[in-house]
């Protein structure tokens, strides 16, 4: 069966009531760019972090013919410059993307928010498929912006005042390392991006399931959507987040 | 009892005038009557520049320092410490420390050291306060506490946060020696009974350097006093006012066991294969990536060792709260308020396992009661709230 | 009681201290209280922290007896959790200690005591040939002593005084009746006084080999972190060991050629301290340098435990720390508070809770009758004890051990002395300067014994197999000893879960600097000052001589 990707109409309805998918076009190319950025810069940042943490394997020989610490710095650097960008372009398409590149922003202040909020967090627990979402649903928006949005930024500028020490003059220092007495010191802070790191991977487990479960049970096409860009949704789903306004 | 000496007044002695005014004689007076000829004088001058970090453009001006400008007043008070400052201090070889008391600075009170006691040493404080406001350098080692009234250091019958008001209000420049007088220090350490303050913390009306250190290494306390002798200003603080001259780099960035570090060789417990090869310290607690000091560049005791020379991590011991960030052979920090051991590690694996486990448990009774079926059609429930794509 | 004199703050020493004397109307004193007048709560703060970080805090208790109170609490620890050192751990621990007491005590006798028997303005009177005739005949085999170093002494100290900026030496009590040295001793004490400044720098030398750094070295639970490698150049190796060895012969020297003969010489012209200032007449040791890792093999001990009473030097008695009845802290003189119906504690059930109730600052003066002092009153079998040198010159002489016996013998007979002589101020000073020189011979032994065992491939410092808190019992408790520069010192620690449940320090300053108690008995720095005729109440010279001679840390006392 071909999938169209228009919306539904009352027309298509009467024509074919069996008519099972449409799909949207969701996740602007920006989206799915950073998206997957993000999420391999984050791997790569947690396991060069983990091992900057805890260096549990050493090698053998002398010092001079063995760079692992070293080489896991480097990449936990790197990825983390790329995170930062990601980060950055990321929260410029918020602004400059479609509706539901906004979807995601806790909207606290309204009631419809809270209402999905409960709504989708019963529908999970109750393994219930409701209604879909062509964006975020409130639950997964709020999760993405502690997760990603406020942890990442922890970890960014953390982990750019830690960078900061290696040039004690550098620009760097100036933008970044008034952080490091602020928040107590480069030993705390330390501690603290090493703590967040682990919430971040905690955000990672859950993400990736509930990934996996809501694609399977609400048959929403969540998981190519992030590289095709398109969800599925089918007549009765509020194809639009109502709360968004 | 014998009458005359009643009335000897130590400050009436003859020839032994407490205070004149600031015009005695130069260091460079000072060492040429020593036997110093003017050769040795300019060598002097350029270790003295040396040590305090300078490069040898300022000789001249040191140079200038030292012929023009006498012995600069230093009043040295002690607060809660332990002392170590003073004892670190007396190890200075560059310069030599009877040559730092004798011809440098005229330390003028220094509890530890000076020879008059109770009243007749009480006397110097109020006359330097009184006969030069504004001349004297007030050092400071050790803290104050200010818990129940400031009781918990006494001196003179009066509360040494009293005394160090006091004598702060007219000094030029106020020295805190040591992490005691910069950031508390161990009795500053939780729960911290006295509500020990770190003198920054008191005095707001002038600049306060701190000399970080448990104890500071010697070159960088007279490093510091020639500097202020010689430009009569402090020299350029980082954001903890600390000397970057001396605070500006990590241990770790010229610790000797870095090729260690980078390659991933490490000391995996006390006295292994590793130590006695000098592996990097990490593991065991080394607070070097994360401490500011001079120790790595110029070690302790005239380049005997350091303590990752040694065999032991730093403890951090010039960063503030550095004793809460035990303990110190843990990579790392057990948060005291919250105390579970290494704490990021241990909240960061339970958190994240409690959420694989719910995941796990969410996937497992989804499959147990069937809920998922992605091959079936999914019933469509109703037909309210289509909107369209904008 | 005419007269009350107050010294406050009592300076050359370590740390807050305040005496107040009541003297007779012949300025005799006939009452007097030593207060400590600080308080940081160490033991307070050391609760719940992790066993093996505990010598850390506790090194910071004092920096002028650094090392000392690390080794006590690596001891404890060890003592609790039944750990033993490798026998290249312990030679390295007693070398760091023997190296404090040369150069705790050498440092205390030039620049915190001397200046009470040396007056420096008269020093300006000596002649440079007459100065270095009297060096070469006090000690011969010491120099610097010609004419030209003494004449260089001389001017820089005329520059200096000209100067009219007299940095330490001002407003002191120069012209002094009670001064007695000739000017060229003067002259040539005050040069020794710089040298001495020289070389206790050279001596701690020795803790930055193994601990990394002096002040505050560093120590380990199980051993020292300073790993022994004679194949590498990243551990110790011959390049360290030469240095310790060239350090350990040099200061001997110094301490045979200098540091004694300038005792003696200063002591020949103050005869009449010998019978002041004896005070208690009560003596305590723990003993000290263990032959072994094992610090609780007794027997093994370089300087014997025991104790003395009333002076009496013809019975040694028996002491143990670890019984609960022997030593008991109270408080009822000091500022702080027990749970109630409680007078004394043991240590290991010790409370360090402050309480203030003197009077608000600014005071003019205490009252004995209250509690008056941060100084808590340790009693040993309820006795008030002197603690330190003396102390453990009397036990080891007492205990009929050779080497007291010699350097006793010898002191005494180039003084024409019999022993009741060291029941004295003068007693205490020289006690210091004797035990100097048998630490610095044991030095050398020590350190043979380390080369020794590396010879021997021994060359383990560190016993890590109960590093692991889980190998702890769930309940354990401990007492670590030193024999502290300045006496007998004390930790008793109480470890549950892993954690630290008491900690509690009795330390020499403690001992010494106590208060005096319900019975009425005085303190060692109290009772001491008891029948000193006083020149002049205004100078308190004679004061400060006796308990300088006690050489009091106020910071270890208190903590
Ligand atoms: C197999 C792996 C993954 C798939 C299939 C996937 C899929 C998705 C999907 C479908 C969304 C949109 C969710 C919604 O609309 O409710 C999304 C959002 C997001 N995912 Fe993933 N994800 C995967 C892995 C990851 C990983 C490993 C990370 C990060 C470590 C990550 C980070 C994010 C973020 C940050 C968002 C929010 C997107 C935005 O609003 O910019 N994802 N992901
Ligand atoms: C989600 C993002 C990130 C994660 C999960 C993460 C994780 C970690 C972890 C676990 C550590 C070890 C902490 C420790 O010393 O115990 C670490 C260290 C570090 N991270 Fe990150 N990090 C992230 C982002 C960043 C970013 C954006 C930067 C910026 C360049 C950065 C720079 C650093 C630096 C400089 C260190 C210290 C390395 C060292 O001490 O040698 N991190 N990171
Ligand atoms: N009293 C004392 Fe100490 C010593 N010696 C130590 O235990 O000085 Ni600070
Ligand atoms: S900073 Fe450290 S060394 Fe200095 S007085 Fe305080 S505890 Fe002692
Ligand atoms: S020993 Fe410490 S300071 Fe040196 S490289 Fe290793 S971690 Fe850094
Ligand atoms: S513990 Fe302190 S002495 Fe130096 S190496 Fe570390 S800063
Ligand atoms: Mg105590």
């Amino acid at each position: 069966m071909a999938i169209e990707t228009r919306p539904f109409t009352t027309e298509d309805f009467a024509r074919n009531p069996d008519d099972y998918y449409r799909a949207g076009y969701v996740w602007q190319v920006p989206v799915r760019v950073t998206h997957w950025v993000t999420a391999l810069s984050i791997t790569a940042l947690f396991l060069t972090g983990l091992y900057i943490a805890n260096p549990v394997f050493s090698p053998e020989g002398e010092a001079w013919k063995n760079f692992t610490m070293g080489w896991m710095r480097k990449i936990h650097f790197a990825a983390g410059f790329i995170f930062a960008v990601s980060w950055l372009t990321r929260a410029y398409w918020f602004f400059a993307g479609n509706n539901y590149a906004r979807s995601g922003f806790p909207m606290f202040w309204r009631a419809g928010w809270w209402r999905d909020l409960w709504h989708q967090l019963w529908e999970y627990l109750k393994l219930k498929r409701g209604p879909i979402h062509l964006g975020h649903n409130a639950l997964g928006g709020l999760s993405y912006t502690l997760g990603v949005v406020v942890l990442g930024a922890f970890q960014i500028l953390t982990g750019l005042a830690l960078f900061s020490q290696d040039a004690p003059t550098g620009p760097m220092n100036r933008l970044f390392g008034w952080l490091l007495p602020f928040l107590g010191g480069p030993f705390r802070v330390t501690s603290y991006h090493l703590l967040a790191a682990w919430f971040v991977f905690t955000f990672v487990i859950l993400h990736v399931y509930i990934v996996i479960y809501d694609s399977t049970q609400y048959r929403n096409g969540l998981i190519s959507g992030m590289i095709t860009g398109r969800k599925f949704y089918q007549r009765g789903d509020k194809v639009q987040d109502t709360w968004l306004g | 009892m014998p009458s005359e000496s009643m009335n000897i007044r130590a400050s009436t002695l003859a020839g032994w005038p407490m205070t004149k005014s600031l015009s005695g004689p130069t260091t460079y007076e000072v060492l040429r009557d020593h036997g110093v000829d003017r050769r040795t004088f300019l060598k002097f001058a350029t270790g003295i520049t040396a040590t305090m970090g300078l490069e040898a453009t300022f000789v001249p001006q040191v140079v200038h320092a030292l012929e023009s400008k006498p012995r600069i007043p230093v009043l040295w008070m002690e607060g809660l410490s332990c002392t170590c400052c003073t004892e670190s201090f007396i190890r200075s070889s560059h310069p030599l420390v009877g040559d730092v008391i004798l011809n440098m600075l005229s330390l003028d009170y220094h509890p530890t050291i000076q020879v008059a006691a109770g009243f007749q040493a009480e006397e110097i404080v109020d006359k330097l306060i009184h006969d030069k406001p504004g001349q004297y350098v007030l050092a400071v080692e050790g803290n104050a506490p200010l818990a129940d009234g400031g009781v918990y250091c006494l001196e003179g019958g009066r509360t040494f946060e009293d005394r160090l008001r006091e004598a702060a209000s007219k000094a030029r420049f106020v020295v805190a020696w040591g992490n005691c007088a910069s950031a508390g220090c161990v009795q500053a350490a939780a729960p911290n009974p006295t509500q020990a303050t770190p003198i920054g913390k008191m005095i707001s009306d002038k600049p306060v350097i701190n000399v970080s250190g448990c104890p500071p290494i010697p070159i960088v306390m007279t490093g510091i006093l020639t500097y202020i002798l010689t430009f009569d200003r402090l020299p350029e603080l980082d954001r903890l006012g600390r000397p970057k001259m001396f605070y500006q780099h990590r241990i770790h960035d010229k610790c000797y066991r870095r090729a260690f570090f980078d390659a991933g060789q490490y000391v995996q417990s006390w006295d292994d294969e590793g130590a006695r090869l000098g592996h990097c310290l990490y593991k065991m607690g080394c607070r070097g990536p994360t401490t500011y000091n001079y120790c790595s560049t110029f070690k302790w005791n005239d380049g005997v060792s350091w303590p990752v020379g040694s065999g032991h991590g730093c403890l951090g011991c010039s960063e503030p709260g550095f004793w809460d960030d035990g303990p110190f052979f843990q990579r790392l920090a057990n948060i005291p308020q919250i105390n579970i051991d290494s704490w990021p590690e241990t909240v960061g694996k339970v958190v994240a396992g409690a959420a694989a486990i719910g995941a796990g448990a969410h996937a497992v009774s989804a499959i147990a009661k069937n809920a998922v079926k992605p091959t079936e059609k999914v019933p469509v429930e109703s037909s309210s709230g289509v909107k369209g794509e904008e | 009681m005419s007269t009350r004199v107050v010294v406050d703050p009592v300076t050359r020493i370590e740390g807050h201290l305040r005496i107040e004397a009541m003297l007779d109307d012949r300025g005799v004193i006939r009452d007097a209280m030593s207060s400590g007048t600080m308080w940081r709560g160490i033991e307070v703060i050391l609760q719940g922290r992790d066993p093996r970080d505990a010598w850390a805090f506790c090194e910071r208790i004092c920096g002028v007896c650094t090392t000392i109170h690390a080794l006590c609490s690596v001891r404890a620890v060890e003592n609790a959790l039944g750990i033993d050192i490798p026998p290249a751990a312990s030679s390295i621990r007693n070398i760091m200690y023997l190296a404090q007491q040369v150069q705790d005590h050498l440092t205390h006798f030039y620049q915190l005591q001397a200046l009470d028997w040396v007056d420096v303005v008269s020093a300006l009177k000596a002649d440079p040939a007459a100065t270095s005739a009297l060096a070469q005949k006090v000690s011969p085999g010491w120099y610097p002593n010609d004419t030209g170093y003494f004449k260089d002494v001389a001017v820089t100290l005329k520059r200096f005084v000209d100067s009219g900026q007299l940095g330490i030496f001002a407003n002191a009590y120069w012209g002094h009746p009670a001064y007695k040295l000739p000017p060229e001793a003067n002259l040539m004490a005050v040069a020794h006084y710089l040298e001495a400044l020289k070389v206790q720098k050279e001596i701690v030398k020795i803790h930055a080999v193994f601990g990394g750094k002096n002040p505050h070295p560093n120590y380990l639970v199980g051993g020292m972190p300073c790993s022994i490698n004679m194949n590498g150049d990243n551990a110790i190796g011959m390049e360290q060991l030469n240095l310790v060895g060239q350090i350990i012969r040099t200061h001997r020297n110094m301490v045979e050629k200098m540091y004694y003969p300038d005792v003696m010489a200063v002591a020949s012209f103050y005869p009449e301290w010998t019978k002041l200032g004896g005070g208690l007449g009560n003596y305590l040791c723990f003993g000290e340098v263990p032959a072994h890792g094992n610090i609780n093999d007794l027997k093994s001990l370089r300087m014997p435990r025991g104790a003395i009473l009333g002076k009496d030097l013809s019975r040694v008695l028996d002491v143990d720390p670890t019984d609960p009845t022997q030593v008991l802290e109270a408080v009822d003189h000091s500022w702080y508070e027990y749970p109630a119906g409680t007078t004394t504690l043991n240590p290991w059930d010790g409370v360090s809770k402050p309480r203030y109730t003197g009077p608000k600052p600014p005071f003019k003066n205490l009252d004995e009758k209250k509690p008056y002092s941060f100084v808590k009153g340790p009693r040993w079998k309820g006795n008030a004890m002197e603690v330190g040198p003396l102390a453990r010159m009397l036990v080891g002489y007492a205990s009929g051990r050779s080497e007291y016996k010699d350097v006793v013998g010898e002191a005494l007979g180039a003084l024409k002395l019999g022993p009741e002589a060291l029941f004295s101020t003068l007693g205490r000073t020289a006690a210091r300067v004797l035990e100097t020189r048998l630490c610095a011979a044991w030095l050398e032994e020590e350190f043979n014994g380390l080369l020794a065992h590396v010879k021997a491939g021994q060359t383990a410092t560190a016993n890590t197999t109960k590093w692991n808190p889980n190998t702890w019992p769930a309940e354990a408790k401990g007492f670590g000893f030193v024999e502290a520069p300045r006496g007998a010192l004390g930790h008793w620690i109480r470890i549950k879960d892993g954690k630290i449940a008491n900690y509690q320090a009795v330390v020499p300053t403690t001992w010494n600097g106590s208060p005096r108690d319900e019975k009425g008995q005085l303190g060692a720095f109290e009772s001491s000052l008891l029948g000193t005729p006083m020149a002049n109440p205004k100078l308190p010279l004679e004061i400060l001589r006796t308990i300088h001679s006690f050489d009091p840390c106020l910071a270890c006392a208190t903590h």
